[in-house]
C-alpha cells in the first residue's frame, strides 16, 4: 500500500501542474496530498508555482519596453502604402 | 462605409503600437519577429477594416489580431521544430530517486506568494528567464500562462499529444522557477 501511495518529488511537481489546471485524476490527487504533507519542499514548489502562474498573465503590461522610433517609422510607410 | 471612418490608421501606431510591442514581446521574445507582427497587426486591420463592428473598442479588436498574429507564429514554429522529445531538463534538478537535490531544492523567497509583484524588474528579468527556455516549453508556456488558452487547444495549434504538453509545462515550470530565484530573489 504505502508502495501504491508513494510518489517522488519530481512526480509531485509534475502533478502540482496537473492540480492547477484542475485536470489531475483521483487518485493522483490522493499521492500528491500525502506527499505535500510530508515534504516541505514540494509544499514551497506549490506556492512558487501558484505565483509564476499568477504574476505571469498580465507580465507584459509592467514590461519596461517600447518600439524603437526606427521600427515606428517603417510601419507607418508601410501602412501609407496601402492607404 | 461609415465604420471606416471610425477608425484612424495615422493614429494607431502613437497610440497602440507601444503596448502591442509589450504584448508581443513578451511572448514572442525575439525583437525583430516581435516588430514585423505588430506591423503585421496594423497591415491586417486596415485590410479588414471593413469587418469591424465597433462592438470591441479599437484596441481590443487590435489585440485579437495580435493573438492571432502570435498564435500563427507559434503554429508555423511548431512545425519546424523536432526538438521536443528533447533531452530531459528536469534531469540536473532531481537526483537518481527523483527527489530534490540540495542545490536545486526551492528556498523560501521571503515574499507574499499570495500578491502580485509591482516592481518592474521582476518582470524584465521573468521575460529573459522565459526566452531561455526551450522552444516548444516556451511556446507551451505562453499559450498556457499568457495566453490562457486551453489544453486541447494548444495542443491542436503546437501538433503535440496531451502528455507531451504536460511534460512541457511541468519542464517549463521547473526552469523558470529556478532561473528566477537565481536572478531574481538574490537581487
Amino acid at each position: 500500500m504505502k508502495q501504491l501511495l508513494n510518489i517522488t518529488c519530481k512526480k509531485a511537481t509534475y502533478l502540482i501542474s496537473l492540480k492547477e489546471d484542475k485536470a489531475i485524476g483521483f487518485f493522483d490527487n490522493i499521492k500528491l496530498k500525502l506527499h505535500l504533507g510530508i515534504c516541505s519542499v514540494c509544499r514551497l514548489f506549490e506556492k512558487q508555482s501558484w505565483f509564476i502562474k499568477v504574476n505571469t498573465r498580465h507580465a507584459h503590461e509592467n514590461l519596461d519596453k517600447t518600439l524603437s522610433d526606427d521600427a515606428k517609422e517603417k510601419i507607418s510607410t508601410a501602412l501609407k502604402s496601402i492607404q | 462605409m461609415d465604420n471606416k471612418h471610425t477608425l484612424n490608421a495615422d493614429h494607431w501606431i502613437t497610440d497602440y503600437s507601444d503596448a502591442l510591442f509589450k504584448y508581443t514581446i513578451m511572448r514572442v521574445s525575439d525583437t525583430g519577429v516581435a516588430e514585423d507582427i505588430v506591423q503585421e497587426t496594423f497591415l491586417s486591420a486596415w485590410r479588414s477594416r471593413e469587418n469591424y463592428k465597433g462592438i470591441a473598442s479599437e484596441k481590443n479588436w487590435l489585440y485579437t489580431i495580435c493573438k492571432n498574429k502570435i498564435i500563427d507564429y507559434y503554429r508555423k514554429k511548431s512545425s519546424s521544430i523536432v526538438e521536443y522529445a528533447e533531452a530531459d531538463t528536469s534531469a540536473g534538478i532531481f537526483d537518481e530517486n527523483e527527489h530534490w537535490t540540495k542545490d536545486t531544492a526551492p528556498k523560501e523567497w521571503n515574499i507574499n506568494y499570495n500578491q502580485t509583484v509591482e516592481k518592474k524588474e521582476f518582470y524584465s528579468i521573468l521575460e529573459k528567464c522565459k526566452s531561455k527556455l526551450q522552444q516548444m516549453q516556451q511556446s507551451v508556456f505562453v499559450m498556457k500562462y499568457l495566453e490562457d488558452l486551453d489544453t486541447e487547444e494548444i495542443c491542436k495549434v503546437l501538433g503535440i499529444t496531451t502528455s507531451n504538453y504536460w511534460v512541457l509545462i511541468h519542464r517549463a515550470k521547473l526552469g523558470l522557477r529556478n532561473c528566477l530565484e537565481k536572478n531574481w530573489v538574490n537581487l
